[in-house]
C-alpha cells in the first residue's frame, strides 16, 4: 500500500492546482482523477466553450466589419473546423497540466477514488489491465467538482444534450431550444445566434443570469433580444417535452415551441456518489455539497474539500484558490482563510464581468450606499473599436467610501473586473481609485471615471444636477 | 400663544426631578402627546409628554438639571413669539459627577487638538490611553492646526508627542518625527480601514500586530469599534447603582427550601378550566403577605444603627425586560383576596411591558419578589432591594422524585430562595420565614377555603 502524505482526489482547477502547492511545500502528494487531467473546466467547460465564442463572437464582428471600414463578402464558417480548433486547445492545455504535475513530482493515479476508511483511500481504475490500489492518506482534499444537473422528467434522445454533450456535436443545429437561462444558458444561447442558429430561451425564473445586477441583467437582454435576435420567455416552465428522430418539442404556457436541439442548462450536481463518502464519515448537506469551515475543512479534521463540490459561486477560479488554501492549510503551513472576494464573469455578448456587492444585495443588508457609473458609449476607447457598448458601475459604502461592489457589462468586461477585484480585496475607497492614473484610450479609464462620478465629480460625463 | 411646560408632579414622594436628555430640540415641532424629555426619579426613567402643540421655543432647564415639581422647564408656541424670561429656582446641587461612568480622564482633549462640542458624552476610547506619566504634562494641550490634522489623517493619538513649536506647541514636524520613530510606515493597513480608523478616532499605534502579518483591514476597525465601551442604558445605570449599594452595605445570607406545588398546580389546572387563571405567582404573594404578617422583623428596614419597621406590607414584583427590571409595588396586599392580588398583578406586569408604570407605581415596597420560574432554572439567590430587609427568589417548579412515607414519589417541587440582610434577620428567623411561606402553599384546604 502506497502512503502519502496528500491525497487530492479529482484533478479540475480545484484538485490539480491544491496538488501542485502541497508538492511545493514538501508533501508527498497523489492525485486520482477518474476521467481526464483539467477537469470539467480545461475539458466539457470554461476553456472548450471559450474557444467557440472567441470564434462565434469573431465571426459576428467580421459580418458587421463594414461598419468599420472593412469589406468581407460572404462571410462563411466550417463548424467541424472550430470544433476541432478547440480540442487541439484542450488538448495542450491538458499536456500543460500533465508536464506540471510531473515536474512537481506528483504521483497521478487513474481510477475512481473511493473512501475505505477516512485514511485510506481505494483506487478503481477507469479501463480493464490495472490493478485496484489502496492508498494511505495522512491528509485528503477532495476536488470532485459538479456535473450537469439532468432531471428525470427529461427525454433521454440524442437531441437532447447538455453542455458537455453540447460539445462533441460537430455541426450545428438549425434552431435549439434552451432550457435555462443561467450563465451557461446565456452563453451558449449568444455562442449559437451568433453563427446563425435561432435560439429560444426558457427560463422559469423572472429574469435570465438572476443574482446578478439588475442594471447588468437589462443591458444583457436587450442586446440578447435586439441584437443577436434570440427569443427569451421567462416566468414560464417548459412542459410536455419530447423528442424524436425529427426533432424537440414542448410547451410554454400557451405557445407550443419546436427546435431541432434541446440544449439543457438546469445548474450542476455535485459529485460525491463514488466517493463512498460514509466511510470517511462525512455527510453531504441537504442540497448534496460537502459543507466545509473558512479554512476548507470538512467535519473530518483531516479531510479537506474544494470547488463546486463545496457548493458556493461553482466558478474555476475559485476553487483554484480554495485549493491552494486547503493545501497550505493541510501542510501546516499557516491557517489561511478562504478569499471572499471572487469575480464572476460570463462571457456572454456583451460579456459581463461581476465582483462583490450589487445595489440589491446592499439593499437587502440595508447598508448605505454610493453607486458610480461609467457608460462604454462615452468612453474613446469603445468608440474606437467599435464596441460602444453597456457600462461599467461602482458600489461603495456611503460613508467611507469604500468599494464594495463593481459590475461592467460591455467589451472585455471579463478581463476589465480584474483590477475592480484586486480594488475591493485591498479595501480601496472610490477617492483612492479614481486617484489612480489609468492609461488613455483604454476601456479599463472606465473604472476610474466611474469612481470620479461616485464622488459626484464626474470628468467625462454630465455631473449630477445640483439640488437649487 | 406661548405655554409654559411645567415639570409634572408624577408621584407623590418626588420632592425635585433631574432632566435628563431632552428628546426634542430647540425649535423642533411639537405635536401633543410627544415625548418631550426624560426625567430620573430614583427608581426609573420616565419620558414626559407635551399637553400643547407648537414649537419648542426655549428650554430652561437643560439636561442634567435637577429643579423642583411644578417648575416651569420650556416654553412651546409659534415659531418668533416672544417668550417670558425665567429664573430658575435655586437648584439642588447635581448629582456627584463620579456617578457617571463617562467621566473622562483629564485633561479633555479632542483627537484634533479641537473643541469637544459640549453634547458629545461620549467616553474617550480606551485604545487612547491618557499622557505617558513621565512627560510633563503641560498645563494647555497645544497642537498647530496642520499638525491636528496630519494627527487625525494618520489615525492615531497626538497626546504622547512631544511638542518642540513655540510654547511646547506640537507642530507637523513633531508628529512627523513620531510617525517615524514609531514606525508608522511599517503598519500595513488597508485604505478604507486607515479611513475608518481615523473617523472614529481609532489610534491605530494602539493596535497589536496580527500575527499571521496579514495587513490590517476593515473588519479589525470593525473588531475595535465593536469592543469600544458604550455607555450603560440609564436604567442598567441606575440598576447598578442601587444594587452595588445594596450588595455591599446589607450583608447578605440565603435559605433554600423546597416547596411541594403538586397539588396548588393541580387546583390551578382546575382553576384556569373553570376560567379563572391564577398564576403561581398570585399564590406566591398571598402566601408572602400572609407570612410578613406573622412576622415583622422581615418587613422591617435597618440602617445598621436602627430598625424601622413598616406597619403596611407593599409587596414588589420584579418585572424582567429587555432594557432591565423594574419592581412595580402591590400595596397592602396582606389585605387583597387572592383574585384582587392576581387582578393588581396582572394589571402592573401588563403595564411594566408597556413601559407606563408611574412613580408611584415603583415606590414604597417593602418586601420583593422575583420569579424566574418561566426561565427554567433550578435555583438562584437575588439581591435585596435597597430599603428592604430580604427578598424572595423563586425557581421553576419541575417534577421529581421525592421521598414520602418512605416511599420514592414523583412530585412538583419549587425551589424558594430567601436573600435577608444579616444585620436584621437571623438564620432561624430566615428558616421559619420561608417555611411558613412553603406551609401556606402546600396547604391546599387554605386556598381551597379563600377561592
Amino acid at each position: 500500500m502506497a502512503a502519502f502524505d496528500i491525497v487530492v482526489i479529482g484533478a479540475g482547477p480545484g484538485g490539480y492546482p491544491a496538488a501542485i502547492r502541497a508538492a511545493q511545500l514538501g508533501a508527498s502528494v497523489a492525485l486520482v482523477e477518474k476521467e481526464k487531467l483539467g477537469g470539467t473546466c480545461l475539458n466539457w467547460g470554461c476553456i472548450p466553450t471559450k474557444t467557440l465564442i472567441a470564434s462565434s463572437e469573431l465571426f459576428a464582428r467580421i459580418k458587421s466589419a463594414g461598419a468599420m471600414g472593412l469589406r468581407v463578402d460572404n462571410p462563411s464558417f466550417d463548424y467541424a473546423a472550430m470544433a476541432d480548433r478547440k480540442d487541439q486547445v484542450v488538448q495542450k492545455l491538458r499536456n500543460g497540466v500533465k508536464q506540471l504535475l510531473k515536474a512537481n513530482g506528483v504521483t497521478v493515479f487513474e481510477g475512481s477514488a473511493s473512501f475505505q476508511t477516512r485514511n485510506r483511500i481505494q483506487v478503481d481504475p477507469a479501463g480493464s489491465g490495472t490493478e485496484t490500489v489502496t492508498l494511505a492518506a495522512a491528509k485528503t482534499i477532495i476536488s470532485t467538482g459538479a456535473a450537469s444537473a439532468m432531471p428525470g422528467f427529461l427525454p433521454r434522445h440524442e437531441r437532447v444534450v447538455e453542455s458537455r454533450g453540447f460539445l462533441n456535436l460537430r455541426a450545428l443545429p438549425a434552431t435549439t431550444l434552451i432550457l435555462g437561462g443561467g450563465i451557461i444558458g446565456c452563453e451558449f444561447a449568444c455562442m449559437l445566434a451568433q453563427l446563425g442558429v435561432r435560439v429560444t430561451m426558457v427560463e422559469l425564473l423572472e429574469d435570465i443570469i438572476a443574482g446578478v445586477d439588475a442594471d447588468v441583467r437589462r443591458e444583457l437582454r436587450r442586446h440578447m433580444e435586439k441584437t443577436l435576435g434570440i427569443r427569451i420567455l421567462t416566468g414560464v416552465t417548459l412542459e410536455e417535452i419530447a423528442a424524436d428522430d425529427h426533432g424537440v418539442r414542448g410547451r410554454a404556457g400557451q405557445e407550443s415551441l419546436e427546435a431541432d436541439l434541446l440544449l439543457v442548462a438546469l445548474g450542476r450536481k455535485p459529485v460525491t456518489q463514488s466517493l463512498k463518502l460514509e466511510n470517511a464519515g462525512l455527510i453531504p448537506n441537504e442540497h448534496g455539497f460537502l459543507d466545509v469551515d473558512a479554512y476548507g475543512r470538512t467535519r473530518v479534521v483531516t479531510i479537506y474539500a474544494v470547488g463546486d463540490v463545496t457548493g458556493g459561486p461553482l466558478l474555476a477560479h475559485a476553487a483554484t484558490s480554495q485549493g491552494l488554501v486547503a493545501a497550505e492549510n493541510a501542510c501546516g503551513r499557516y491557517l489561511r482563510k478562504n478569499e471572499t472576494v471572487v469575480p464572476n464573469c460570463i462571457f456572454t455578448t456583451p460579456e459581463i464581468g461581476t465582483v462583490g456587492l450589487s445595489e440589491q444585495e446592499a439593499q437587502q443588508q440595508s447598508r448605505k450606499i454610493k453607486t458610480g457609473k461609467y457608460l462604454m458609449g462615452a468612453l474613446g476607447k469603445a468608440l474606437a473599436i467599435g464596441e460602444p457598448i453597456g457600462f461599467v458601475k461602482w458600489v461603495s459604502d456611503a460613508e467611507t467610501d469604500q468599494l464594495l461592489g463593481a459590475h461592467a457589462v460591455g467589451p472585455h468586461a471579463t478581463d476589465l473586473i480584474a483590477e475592480a477585484a484586486v480594488a475591493i480585496r485591498a479595501e480601496l475607497t472610490a477617492a483612492e481609485l479614481a486617484h489612480t492614473i489609468h492609461a488613455h484610450p483604454t476601456l479599463a479609464e472606465a473604472w476610474m471615471e466611474a469612481a470620479h462620478a461616485l464622488m459626484g465629480e464626474p470628468i467625462h460625463s454630465a455631473p449630477p444636477r445640483k439640488p437649487s | 400663544m406661548v405655554k409654559a411646560v411645567v415639570m409634572p408632579r408624577l408621584g407623590q414622594s418626588e420632592e425635585t426631578v433631574k432632566i435628563v436628555h431632552w428628546r426634542k430640540q430647540l425649535g423642533d415641532t411639537v405635536a401633543k402627546g410627544d415625548i418631550l424629555f426624560e426625567i430620573e426619579t430614583d427608581k426609573a426613567i420616565l419620558e414626559v409628554e407635551s399637553f400643547y402643540a407648537g414649537t419648542l421655543l426655549k428650554i430652561v432647564a437643560g439636561e442634567g438639571v435637577t429643579v423642583p415639581v411644578q417648575t416651569t422647564v420650556a416654553f412651546v408656541g409659534d415659531p418668533g413669539e416672544p417668550v417670558p424670561e425665567v429664573v430658575l429656582p435655586p437648584v439642588l446641587p447635581k448629582e456627584v459627577e463620579a456617578s457617571r461612568p463617562s467621566a473622562a480622564p483629564p485633561p479633555q482633549r479632542d483627537l484634533a487638538g479641537g473643541r469637544r462640542p459640549p453634547s458629545s458624552a461620549s467616553p474617550r476610547p480606551v485604545d487612547l490611553p491618557p499622557t505617558a506619566p513621565t512627560v510633563a504634562e503641560p498645563q494647555v494641550f497645544r497642537i498647530s492646526p496642520r499638525a491636528a490634522k496630519l494627527a487625525k489623517e494618520s489615525a492615531i493619538d497626538p497626546t504622547p508627542i512631544v511638542g518642540t513649536g513655540p510654547g511646547g506647541r506640537i507642530v507637523e514636524r513633531d508628529v512627523k518625527q513620531y510617525l517615524e520613530a514609531q514606525g508608522y510606515d511599517r503598519l500595513r493597513i488597508t485604505p478604507t480601514a486607515k479611513k475608518l480608523a481615523a473617523r472614529e478616532g481609532i489610534n491605530l499605534l494602539s493596535l497589536a500586530p496580527k500575527e499571521d502579518g496579514s495587513q490590517t483591514t476593515v473588519a479589525d476597525i470593525e473588531r475595535v469599534l465593536a469592543e469600544r465601551p458604550k455607555p450603560l442604558t440609564r436604567m442598567r445605570q441606575i440598576i447598578a447603582q442601587r444594587l452595588t449599594e445594596s450588595y455591599t452595605h446589607a450583608p447578605h445570607f440565603f435559605v433554600t427550601v423546597s416547596a411541594d406545588v403538586t397539588e396548588l398546580e393541580s387546583l390551578r389546572a382546575e382553576l384556569k378550566a373553570q376560567g379563572t387563571p391564577y398564576t403561581l405567582t398570585d399564590f406566591i404573594l398571598k402566601a408572602t403577605a400572609l407570612a410578613l404578617e406573622q412576622f415583622p422583623t422581615v418587613n422591617s428596614t435597618s440602617d445598621g444603627v436602627s430598625i424601622r419597621w413598616r406597619s403596611k406590607i407593599h409587596l414588589g414584583l420584579a418585572v424582567a425586560l429587555e432594557q432591565g427590571l423594574v419592581v412595580p409595588v402591590i400595596r397592602q396586599a396582606n389585605e387583597l383576596t387572592l383574585a384582587e392580588i392576581h387582578a393588581r398583578a396582572q394589571e402592573l406586569t401588563a403595564k411594566a411591558r408597556a413601559g407606563q408604570l408611574t412613580p408611584a407605581e415603583m415606590t414604597g415596597s417593602t418586601f420583593t419578589i422575583s420569579n424566574l420560574g418561566m426561565m427554567d432554572v433550578e435555583n438562584f439567590t437575588a439581591i435585596i432591594n435597597p430599603g428592604e430587609s430580604a427578598i424572595l427568589a423563586i425557581s421553576s417548579s419541575a417534577k421529581q422524585p421525592v421521598v414520602r412515607n418512605d416511599q420514592v414519589v414523583i412530585r412538583s417541587m419549587m425551589k424558594m430562595t430567601l436573600s435577608s440582610d444579616h444585620r436584621l434577620i437571623d438564620g432561624a428567623s430566615a428558616a421559619r420565614f420561608l417555611n411558613s411561606i412553603r406551609k401556606s402553599l402546600e396547604e391546599i384546604s387554605l386556598w381551597q377555603r379563600s377561592i
